[in-house]
């Protein structure tokens, strides 16, 4: 009898916990379908709200064209109609994947995200996946032994190098070791298409944009792990016999990798927004550099295009930034009563 | 306290241990440069003097030679003995450094891919160093009495990099073109009645349908294009490639790479003119201007391009201490002026205008935007360097002067509060519209203008608010610039900025007076030289006397050059960029 009642009670628990995580599901995803909608509302909305005319810059400063031509160009890129009817043509071409036509790079938008999209991804990719790798780590050991020279050492490093404007640092590294040293080119993704030109030609871009993006991580985990190691379960792990190695990187880096975790999931966002000054000083052809031109030169179909990207990347990093708390820590995991 | 380290005796073995390895790696490692040096030597003679220098260069030669760059090692050494990797090879490769990004790989959609590509699809005239316009693949040209007939005789040795003849079809049909396919062309569309072409003078015949007397200068711009390539293309604009371009220069575009950031041109080897030096002429873009000087500095390009601009003058001294540099200097045809309102008060006063031109400090402004690379203009507006200069009064700064001319005007401070009042008895507060590019300008005006008792407020914005304020006359005085292209354009000698019948980015379009659209128009209906040089000043006596525009500064376009190189040749509209440049480069 008291096993059954047992029983009953085990389903009932197991019911409302399933429950609960189906409420949470369906609000998250309400949530983020809300979230996409309005994003795709401001990405028409915010290039509009630029001053400026987009057709006046095409055609350029010191180029007479009369108000007819004028006019002709504006249908043609479909300006002239009431906005609301060019937001249900953009809506329009969006169920269909048409992301539309740049005005200035005179080539379908979802092309020119594309190759930006990839080389973009390899450069400031890769220097955040080595800034987040190099940053978590040292920040850890520096948090768990703040103490000792080499970590004040670096510590101090750090500091300084995340108080470093991007562009200065940039410009910095070009001068010493492309320009004095001459190890480095000074533009570029390539010579050549070869990886081993690649490589050459990305070593200094991603070394800056890696040493920015750890050194931000690096505050960050050494922060976090400083507080970590001074709660109970850790002095706990201590008195079990535990090496420090083992507290560290299997019990403490753990719950302080949180902060880390959400830092990664804007970084994300960063990834396909580019780096705009490393960009400009190493002339490299990224995202950056192309939200930037299409800001100046009003190229809707192209900051629409990659605000989109940007907003969607951003918003599949939350939800994964969400996954991955839950497996970090397991009080995310539990629904709330 | 702490505790003195003392070694025991398996301690002390194993840091002895350790500083042993490390004294034979650090051996290895400086025998290693050595060897790598002595080897150098024996291969070339550049490399004598990388040795000669301390053990850091010893140590840089090695990581160089370690990653592989020993041939940019030699390179970089010969540069800065001279820069002989682009002159002393039989295959001549020239480099030019510019800031003027290719951000699309469209001949005829990308603005400064199509400047570029006159190398290798020369327009059908050009401008001399003198300012005249001449034939480049026109051998010659006829305009009829009417100006409406327009005849251009094209030369018999062109010839496409496919081995095709350049032919009067290919001209009629580029032009045709531009009419139909680009925007900005599109006056060609709306004013060409008909076009014919004779085979047997290999002439191209335009008729308009009014006169039109700039077509020379007009088609000093358009690219000639292969008609048999171009013509089953159904949107020039949309098409992109990363080449070869069939052209007929001597030039053809070989290859536009955006990632690697340069346009590669290779000799066409069909061009029966005279023959270019260089094999290859190599463009290689910047984002950022420090960047292009600093890879110039480092020999990376023997020289510097950028469009309707000068090579940047805090630069120059430390390009000129490489040694390896020299630098043409000549006075733009383009520059830097004062636009008042001329439909608001009281910038529509002539004697308000001309107490401004004497309230502004000239020398200064020199000094400062230019470092001297520069001189106080004159009050013609139009530079030295234009054809049909006239040499006007020069500008003065004179703030006694200014404020007498403001009294006589009927300009007091009867409040006694140190600004002026206007004719509504109000104080006068100039409302002054600067982009950022003048930020510094707008101060330095702010204080001229309060030392003559003008109040002034600086309105700082991006280039598109500046647009729209400057199309709505929101303004009382702005900054502003002309481009070589904008001086020449409209009816010439910078009357396209002022002329309120016409509209465009940059253009002020707010003068009205029909005394001044009267000499535009003459100047619009004439092509005889002697006509022209009367109206050009009469123009030039106009602006002085009225100042629709009061110039700042006619800055010096300077161009830095590898001293290796000789023959470079330059022309008001284009700069050192231009075919007689290609041609006549050549080793010194």
């Amino acid at each position: 009898m008291r096993r059954c009642e047992a029983g009953e009670a085990f389903e009932n628990n197991t019911l409302k916990t399933l429950s609960g995580t189906m409420r949470e599901a369906v609000k998250k995803t309400f949530r983020y379908a809300a979230s996409f909608l309005l994003i795709v509302t401001l990405n028409f909305a915010i290039p509009r709200l630029m001053p400026g005319d987009p057709v006046k810059n095409l055609i350029g400063e010191d180029v007479y064209v009369s108000e007819a031509a004028m006019e002709q160009l504006r249908a043609e890129m479909g300006l002239n109609r009431p906005l609301y009817e060019q937001f249900t043509a953009y809506i329009g071409d969006l169920l269909r994947f048409d992301l539309g036509y740049s005005y200035h790079l005179h080539s379908p938008v979802a092309e020119v995200l594309r190759d930006r999209i990839a080389w973009t991804l390899l450069f400031v990719g890769v220097s955040v996946l080595l800034g987040a790798v190099l940053g978590t780590l040292l920040g850890a050991y520096a948090g768990w032994k703040p103490e000792t020279k080499a970590n004040r050492l670096i510590c101090c490093g750090f500091i300084a190098l995340s108080c470093t404007p991007p562009y200065f640092l940039a410009l910095l590294c070009l001068d010493f070791f492309a320009f004095e040293l001459g190890l480095f080119p000074f533009k570029g993704y390539y010579d050549v298409p070869t990886p081993g030109s690649v490589i050459h030609h990305m070593f200094l871009p991603v070394t800056v944009m890696a040493l920015f993006s750890a050194s931000r991580n690096f505050l960050i985990m050494r922060g976090s792990v400083i507080q970590e190691k001074g709660h109970l379960y850790a002095i706990y792990a201590r008195a079990k016999g535990l090496y420090d190695i083992s507290i560290l990187f299997r019990h403490v880096i753990k719950n302080a990798s949180l902060p880390i975790i959400t830092l990664l999931a804007l970084d994300f966002g960063f990834l396909f927004s580019g780096a705009l000054f490393t960009e400009i000083i190493f002339s490299l052809n990224g995202m950056g550099t192309l939200i930037y031109d299409a800001i100046i030169g009003k190229d809707y179909p192209v900051l629409q295009g990659s605000f989109l990207v940007i907003a969607l990347a951003v918003l599949l990093a939350n939800m994964l930034a969400d996954l991955l708390y839950a497996v970090a820590d397991p009080r995310v995991r539990r629904p709330t009563s | 306290m702490k505790h003195r380290k003392s070694f025991t005796g398996p301690e002390l073995k194993k840091e002895l241990k350790r500083c042993f390895i490390y004294s034979v790696l650090l051996i290895i490692f400086c025998s290693n440069i050595c060897l790598a040096e002595a080897v150098g030597t024996e291969d070339s003679d550049e490399n004598l003097k990388a040795s000669n220098g301390g053990f850091f260069d010893r140590i840089i030669a090695y990581i160089k030679g370690l990653l592989g760059l020993e041939e940019k090692v030699q390179s970089s050494e010969a540069e800065t003995a001279g820069m002989q990797q682009s002159a002393g090879t039989e295959e001549t490769v020239l480099k030019i450094a510019t800031p003027n990004v290719i951000k699309s790989e469209s001949m005829m959609g990308d603005y400064y891919m199509g400047i570029f590509s006159h190398l290798s699809n020369p327009p059908l005239m050009k401008m001399d160093s003198e300012g005249h316009l001449v034939g480049q693949l026109a051998e010659s040209y006829d305009v009829s009495e009417n100006n409406t007939c327009w005849t251009f005789y094209i030369k018999d040795d062109l010839y496409w990099s496919d081995g095709e003849k350049v032919t009067p079809e290919d001209v009629e049909f580029s032009i045709r073109y531009y009419g139909e396919k680009s925007p900005s062309a599109g006056w060609i569309n709306e004013t060409l009645e008909s076009s014919s072409v004779s085979g047997d003078n290999n002439s191209v015949t335009f008729k308009f349908n009014k006169p039109y007397t700039r077509i020379n200068l007009e088609f000093a711009t358009y690219m000639i294009m292969p008609k048999h390539i171009w013509g089953s293309i159904e949107k020039p604009l949309e098409y992109t490639s990363k080449g070869p371009y069939v052209g007929c220069g001597p030039y053809y575009l070989k290859l536009v790479d955006l990632n690697a950031g340069k346009l590669v041109y290779e000799k066409n080897p069909y061009w029966k003119g005279k023959s270019p030096e260089p094999k290859t002429v190599e463009i290689h873009f910047y984002s950022s201007v420090d960047v292009a000087t600093l890879a110039l500095e480092n020999g990376e390009a023997d020289t510097y391009y950028k469009y309707a601009s000068s090579y940047p003058y805090t630069g120059i001294e430390q390009l000129e201490k490489t040694g390896n540099f020299d630098f043409i200097e000549k006075t733009d045809i383009g520059l830097i002026f004062l636009a008042p309102n001329l439909k608001k008060a009281p910038l529509t006063d002539k004697e308000f205008r001309e107490a401004l031109a004497y309230a502004i400090n000239y020398e200064e402004l020199v000094n400062l935007e230019t470092l001297g690379y520069g001189r106080v203009p004159n009050r013609g507006f139009v530079p030295p360097t234009m054809e049909n200069f006239k040499e006007t009064e020069k500008l003065e700064y004179n703030p006694e002067k200014a404020r007498e001319i403001l009294e006589k005007a009927g300009y007091s401070d009867s409040n006694g509060n140190g600004i002026l009042e206007g004719k509504d008895r109000k104080d006068i507060k100039l409302k002054i519209l600067i982009r950022p590019d003048y930020a510094r300008t707008g101060e330095l005006l702010e204080e001229y203008l309060e030392q003559v008792g003008l109040d002034s407020e600086l309105r700082s914005v991006d280039a598109d608010t500046w647009y729209t304020l400057k199309d709505n006359y929101e303004y009382d005085l702005t900054v502003t610039r002309t481009t070589p292209w904008g001086m020449l354009m409209h009816a010439s000698w910078g009357s396209g900025y002022f002329d309120s019948r016409r509209t465009g980015q940059g253009v002020m379009h707010n003068l009205d007076d029909p005394e001044f659209l009267q000499l535009c128009d003459d100047i619009l209906a004439t092509t005889d030289p002697e006509e022209l040089e009367g109206y050009s000043s009469e123009l030039q006596d106009y602006y002085a006397e009225n100042l629709p525009g009061i110039p700042l500064y006619w800055n010096k376009v300077v161009t830095p050059y590898n001293r290796q190189f000789e023959g470079w040749y330059t022309d008001p509209l284009k700069g050192i960029y231009n075919i007689e440049t290609f041609l006549n480069i050549h080793k010194v």
